[in-house]
């Protein structure tokens, strides 16, 4: 019977991936490599078995990239499947070595034949789109979705062995809520077109009268910092797919654009009218965001 | 002892034309060093000078990667020297293929305890290239570090996770992924430049790497990604509240409010 294999580092949000699995057929068995309380999260999510590698103590899980590719390689899957979080990022990318197996991101379908996988997904940040047909294991690294739910199967727990090179000597815990843009059905965005810090407040008071979530470009986040990495969107922070998606004195670049493309509605507005946004938006107003986005907030009231 | 400095020539795919076949044209892209690779050689450079260190920068890609203008850019951000390693089969290699490269080519330099790199490449952002090097180094990997400190084979090892920081220790050889935010890059000035015509390149033989064969596979189909249908509907700002108006006028009506 074919397997498929889940990694998972340390987040039991993986029921996309479970029903990602489920389509191609055959088992579904996870490896994780985080502590009891996500094992015990993963059996319960619809997997058909759970090998977890006991409890990691003060290693960080990535670091046991190694042990996770020995215990995948032996059962030689022809896909396995990990969520797009950093950590499983570094287990995909081990095992995907240690297979000398193709590692594909962004993609939108997957497909088994009698001799290959049959995979389409995006490439060069989104631009382009490509089907591969794959003699042998391929790593599909994958959006995650949530933690999913099904009859618990037992844990099968393995003694692992990672290098003690690496330990974890401190966490801080951010005292902010981290924000889950993926389930926002409105989202205002923001980018460098906005001048002043200050002007932040008047984002904020129309995402306060569409009930939305306030999230933002690369340089706002990082760089800036003036709003906090998980409401960047991006291709390297977080995908959204919202209902209603309205953004400010953002250009248009492709590695912003890629992280909201499945909005149902788009609304930009820009000084600038040769912003790329206004190619790909269904409702634009050129102009100045400091006079727009209040006049917009009003028409809400 | 030698840090190393993994980065990417490469094409910005903003510019890049796609055909209606899907085909990707980044001949009149314009290349450079990956956006997000500029902070790796920057914290590589204040890591070398507090322990001693030497700092290589590598490069795997096709032929492009060692011409003039990528060695110039590269030397010019800090290195002592370079090495690369180019073939036209490695000209927008995937992520395997390149991280494999790469642990090859750390693997012919000796002598590395770091691997520093940035946190994605510009062109492709699949960001597992340095953990498929790490994986065949044997070596850990470590994403979205924000700062560090010590010296390599005790290293300390700031990064960001979800919901805080976690601060690591590393008694041994790691890769390092360096968040873009973690230090604002510095801009080569006119001496770096001048610099960067005397300091060495080493060019590997790739066929002498012998790296391993991979799965084999093939792209059967390209297509350009399906956008959704927009209305396209742009409106002049110049009165702000008529405009605004229009607009939720227009989303209340098609009950998107």
């Amino acid at each position: 019977m074919t397997e498929i294999w889940i990694l998972v580092a340390a987040n039991p949000a993986i029921d996309n991936l479970v029903s990602r699995g489920r389509e191609l057929g055959g088992q579904l068995v996870a490896v994780v490599a985080g502590d009891r309380s996500c094992a015990e999260a993963i059996a319960a999510s619809g997997v058909d078995r759970v090998v977890w590698l006991g409890e990691p103590g003060a290693t960080p899980v990535e670091a046991r990239a190694a042990a996770v590719a020995d215990l995948v390689a032996e059962a030689a899957p022809r896909v396995v499947l990990a969520a797009s979080h950093p950590a499983e990022r570094v287990l995909a990318g081990a095992l995907a070595g240690r297979l000398g197996a193709p590692a594909l991101t962004m993609v939108s379908s997957v497909r088994l034949e009698a001799d290959a996988v049959i995979v389409t997904h995006a490439t060069f940040g989104g631009v382009a789109e490509e089907t591969v047909r794959v003699e042998g294991p391929v790593v599909i690294v994958d959006e995650c979705g949530s933690v999913g739910t099904g009859l618990p199967v037992p844990i099968e727990e393995v003694t692992a062995t990672a290098p003690p090179t690496l330990t974890v000597v401190e966490t801080r815990m951010s005292s902010t809520t981290r924000v889950d843009l993926g389930k926002a059905r409105r989202v205002v965005a923001v980018g460098r077109g906005l001048a002043r810090r200050e002007d932040l407040a008047l984002v904020e008071e129309l995402a306060r009268a569409l009930d939305a979530e306030v999230a933002c470009s690369r340089p706002l986040a990082e760089g800036l910092g003036w709003l906090s990495r998980d409401r960047y969107i991006g291709v390297t922070g977080q995908h959204v797919h919202p209902d209603l998606y309205v953004a400010v004195g953002i250009s248009g670049q492709l590695q912003h654009v890629v992280g909201c493309r499945d909005a149902s509605t788009v609304v930009v507005v820009n000084c600038d009218a040769k912003a790329p946004y206004f190619g790909e938006c269904d409702y634009g107003i050129v102009g100045d965001l400091a006079q727009v986005v209040p006049a917009l907030t009003a028409a809400l009231a | 002892m030698k840090i190393v400095v993994a980065f990417k020539w490469a094409a910005n795919p903003q510019e890049a034309t796609v055909a209606a076949d899907g085909t990707v044209d980044v001949g009149r892209a314009t290349l450079g060093i990956s956006e997000y690779d500029p902070q790796a050689f920057d914290e590589g450079r204040r890591l070398a000078d507090a322990t001693g260190a030497e700092l290589v920068g590598l490069s795997v890609g096709g032929p492009a990667a060692t011409s003039s203008m990528a060695r110039k850019a590269a030397l010019s951000r800090g290195l002592d020297s370079l090495v690369t390693v180019t073939d036209p089969s490695l000209d927008d290699a995937a992520a395997t293929r390149t991280g494999a490269v790469l642990a090859a080519a750390v693997a012919q330099i000796g002598d590395v305890d770091l691997v520093l790199t940035g946190d994605a490449s510009v062109d492709l952002g699949v960001q597992l290239v340095p953990s498929v090097m790490a994986g065949l180094l044997g070596w850990p990997a470590v994403s979205q570090v924000t700062a560090l400190s010590g010296t390599p084979g005790d290293l300390r090892i700031e990064r960001n996770q979800e919901g805080g920081t976690q601060v690591l220790l590393a008694s041994g050889p790691v890769v390092v992924s360096i968040a873009a935010d973690a230090v604002e890059p510095r801009i080569p000035g006119m001496k770096d430049i001048l610099g960067a015509g005397r300091k060495q390149t080493t060019e590997l033989d790739y066929a002498a790497l012998s790296v391993e064969p991979l799965v084999a596979y093939a792209v059967v189909g390209r297509a350009r990604p399906e956008l959704k249908a927009r209305q396209g509907k742009v409106i002049d700002g110049a009165d702000p509240a008529a405009a605004a108006a229009e607009v939720v006028a227009a989303l209340r009506a098609t009950h998107v409010l």
